[in-house]
């Protein structure tokens, strides 16, 4: 497999998840979005050495994945692009910030080391809940929660009309790199002789295909305006479940959970 | 150069948002008021061929390693900047919802970061004024050379303010202990060598395109029929100017690997951008040649495989004059096959 | 319902692809258009839908197809691609179906009946939700034609409706192409499609009709299509 097919794999397994059923996959996805970012920001918002109070919001993503069916696998696989930079950026702290701040069994915590676990959770946590969104929400009816939230038309239409056509165009790539590959043993990429002409062929037929495709447009009437399948209405049950999250995330955030636990067994 | 959501504090991460958004806004509006209804479908397309197109591996002659190309520069430039803009974010959009590349919240600040800077600065400071100049002369062959210098200065430049980005982003988030100076350090000098390699993608795409289809760059003047009265000595002359100035950048350095960010901080594997994307703790390690300028990093870093690079088979790499021989190397190699490739398309085109 | 007059075109006023072409399509004939590569098929039909402007004068069931007729002319037409994959540009296969008759400004519940008289007519119920980048090459095209049947247009063209095919989808789409009472015009190199659901050949070669006549007649002369650098068509083989 090259790295086309393995995109256009990944794009389809999040199509697959996204078209199961659960009580997560059911829900409004205007209520999914936003609780997705008050929870991202949320997390994004504790100080970092606030450690013991972002461990606790690892609960709702858990939570999540129960309730939702989704595999947790696939999640961590996306982990491989973010998690490196984000490991790689707090790696620096503990050589700078010395200062112990904890000292556990004799052993001294510095305060760089508690700040680079509470970026790498950050990292994981965020990427857990926008995992978590995709894999329950249809492209589409995401558009669709964009649009009733007042996103530009052009911009929602513009990624559905690209992603319609991110895997054509993937496809026909994949297939030009294993003609490519098969004529070029060993090398390992595309030579700098073809550097111009292997995608600026691809762009040239793209051309003609845009052309193609807008012609399709206009003589099926287009001017201006996309029509999409509805999605059903907010109902009070997507308010629950958005208000009940978003206070479970501040109570989460103001009140220490952790801190109150430990403070039962521990003095 | 994908920021993450957890390098993002949430006030910044909102306020690229609206920065982001602003321009976004703008672009939205001047679309609408060029009314071009066959904009939309192009645009798409394009964004789709550009995603795809940034998985591709172009092999770095003399290097052994391979780079991508983003792509912000060349939709500017097939585009223009309003349309390429948006293209940009749908483009990010799509690899932060469906392949966690960035994050949901970063959106705003990776916008900015790598669309921002390629297509408004790119377009309106760089590509524009550089093909409605005088560079090069007049004709088909000047007019390639502009579309040249263009695409690397302009890959060069807005890569530059992009990377700068990431650090000041980071640094007010106040996420790394990382001193501002060194993250600009580390991240500066790398970014220098990616967009140069982006530039002569970009360039050779770009010049392709111009070769078959001209109608297709934004700014072009197609008027120029007339063929080359002097120029190519010209051309040649200043591209290898500028090469010479950006490869002695370059080989302070000695990167060529396409993602810099995490190339930084995890060292450069001849298997490329996937595998360098597991958690190798061998390779785990600064391994730029930036690092030995901010010597204080180096100072405390003491776990750094002393200025290797990791995976890297030349045994020469040992060595700081090794690489940055080898640097120069690489660039002077780039530099060759990319003048010979010049040529040879200027003989098949005259013959 | 179709008819050209005099017609011809020129690529950028350099080289003539048609000449002086003139033919006339009643309602409800089946047309085939058939010619080599680059013989001007798809000019032809680009011309119709006035995608392309000639010399001449084109008609659409007795409108000139002009600039500020083509909105007339295009609800009148419907469009089948070879590529179904730039056709079916939504999301869903729904909605590339309600694509066109809401532009055309038809209510939903109206558009909404109609596909779903189309899907059950073309038996694809099952296609409804699907999404367009997941279904297979022979479920787009008869998609596709779904999309075109939807706006309920007075002729269909059709340009290669059954290149890509295997042998199974081929059949299925000749069988539906059979079955529309539509007037047809069928742009192809499938002889042997063509022969089964055209009544009438037209012979393009060089930008000029080099052949009109009844398909079986046209098709089981060997030397004609030899000489316009085409065969006989399989099931013609071995027969006279």
């Amino acid at each position: 497999m090259n790295k086309m097919q393995k995109a256009l794999h990944e794009l389809s397994e999040m199509d697959e998840l996204a078209a199961r059923q659960s009580p997560i996959h059911s829900l409004h996805p205007a209520a999914k979005l936003i609780t997705t970012i008050v929870y991202i920001l949320i997390t994004l918002s504790f100080d970092k050495y606030d450690l013991s109070g972002l461990v606790p919001m690892v609960l709702w993503p858990v939570i999540m994945f129960q309730v939702s069916g989704v595999d947790v696998h696939t999640c961590f696989y996306k982990l491989r692009i973010v998690l490196p930079l984000v490991m790689a950026v707090g790696l620096f702290n503990p050589f700078f910030d010395k200062e112990i701040m904890v000292t556990i069994g004799g052993v001294g915590i510095s305060g760089g080391v508690i700040s680079m676990i509470t970026l790498m959770l950050k990292g994981v946590f965020c990427l857990m809940m926008s995992f978590l969104l995709m894999a329950t929400t249809k492209i589409d009816s995401l558009c669709a929660a964009l649009r009733k939230l007042h996103v530009p038309a052009m911009l929602v239409s513009l990624l559905q009309l690209t992603y319609r056509y991110v895997g054509v165009m993937t496809e026909e790539l994949a297939v030009m790199t294993e003609a490519y590959s098969l004529r070029a043993p060993g090398q390992k990429g595309i030579h700098v002789s073809a550097w111009g002409s292997f995608l600026g062929q691809l762009l040239l037929r793209s051309m003609d295909r845009a052309q193609e495709l807008f012609s399709s447009m206009m003589l099926r009437g287009y001017h201006e305006h996309f029509h999409y399948a509805d999605i059903r209405p907010f109902n009070i049950k997507d308010a629950l479940f958005m208000g009940l999250c978003i206070a479970f995330f501040f109570l989460l955030r103001y009140a220490d959970i952790a801190q109150l636990i430990g403070g039962l067994f521990v003095r | 150069m994908h920021m993450a959501d957890a390098l993002l504090a949430p006030a910044v991460a909102a306020t690229m948002y609206v920065a982001s958004a602003s321009a976004a806004g703008v672009s939205i509006h001047q679309l609408k008021k060029d009314d071009e209804p066959q904009k939309l479908p192009v645009m798409a397309v394009t964004s789709a061929l550009v995603f795809a197109g940034q998985m591709i591996n172009y092999t770095i002659p003399g290097t052994g390693s391979s780079g991508h190309m983003c792509g912000g520069m060349m939709l500017s430039a097939l585009l223009g900047p309003y349309a390429g803009f948006l293209s940009m974010i749908v483009i990010l959009a799509i690899q932060c919802l469906f392949f966690a590349d960035g994050g949901l919240m970063a959106l705003g600040a990776n916008c900015w970061n790598m669309a921002f800077y390629g297509c408004f600065v790119g377009y309106f400071l760089i590509w524009r004024p550089i093909m409605n100049g005088k560079w090069f002369g007049e004709g088909k062959s000047a007019e390639r050379g502009r579309i040249i210098a263009a695409s690397i200065i302009g890959c060069i430049i807005t890569l530059q303010l992009g990377a700068f980005s990431v650090v000041l982003e980071t640094s007010l988030s106040g996420i790394t202990e990382l001193p501002f100076g060194a993250f600009c350090a580390l991240m500066q000098p790398i970014h220098l060598a990616i967009g140069l390699v982006e530039g002569l993608i970009t360039a050779a795409v770009l010049v392709f395109v111009y070769n078959s289809r001209p109608e297709l760059l934004q700014g072009v003047d197609l008027s120029g029929e007339g063929e080359p009265k002097r120029s190519l000595k010209s051309v040649v002359t200043i591209l290898a100017i500028v090469a010479l100035v950006v490869g002695g950048g370059l080989s302070l350095l000695a990167s060529s690997n396409p993602d810099g960010l995490e190339w930084a901080l995890f060292g450069n594997e001849d298997g490329g951008y996937s595998t360098n994307m597991g958690l190798d703790e061998e390779n785990f390690g600064v391994s730029s040649g930036a690092a030995d300028t901010a010597g204080s990093i180096q100072e405390k870093t003491s776990f750094l495989p002393d200025y290797a690079f990791p995976g890297s088979e030349s045994p020469a790499g040992t060595t700081v004059s090794g690489i940055v021989g080898s640097a120069i190397v690489a660039g002077v190699a780039i530099l060759i096959c990319f003048i010979g490739g010049f040529f040879r398309k200027r003989k098949t085109q005259t013959e | 319902m179709i008819e050209f007059q005099n017609v011809s075109f020129a690529y950028e006023k350099k080289e003539y692809v048609l000449h002086d072409m003139s033919f006339r399509i009643e309602k409800g004939e089946s047309v085939g258009l058939i010619g080599a590569n680059g013989a001007g098929k798809s000019t032809i039909m680009k011309l119709l839908l006035g995608l392309l402007q000639g010399e001449g004068k084109i008609l659409i069931d007795g409108i000139e197809v002009k600039k500020d007729t083509l909105g007339e002319i295009r609800a009148k037409l419907g469009f089948v691609l070879q590529n179904s994959d730039n056709q079916m540009f939504m999301p869903t296969v729904y909605e590339d179906m309600i694509f066109g008759p809401l532009n055309y400004g038809l209510s939903r519940e109206v558009v909404d009946q109609r596909v779903d008289e189309v899907l059950k007519r073309l038996d694809l119920e099952y296609l409804k939700h699907r999404y367009n980048h997941k279904i297979s090459g022979g479920e787009k095209r008869m998609g596709a034609i779904a999309t075109i049947l939807a706006m309920e247009p007075q002729a269909i063209l059709m340009d290669e409706p059954t290149s890509a095919l295997d042998p199974f989808n081929r059949r299925l789409v000749i069988n539906t192409i059979r079955e529309l009472d539509q007037t047809k015009l069928i742009a192809s190199h499938d002889l042997d499609m063509i022969l089964d659901t055209c009544d009438r050949v037209i012979l393009i070669s060089g930008g000029r009709i080099a052949a009109d006549g009844p398909a079986k007649e046209i098709l089981s002369n060997k030397d004609l299509l030899e000489a316009n650098r085409m065969e006989l068509p399989l099931s013609m083989m071995g027969k006279k």
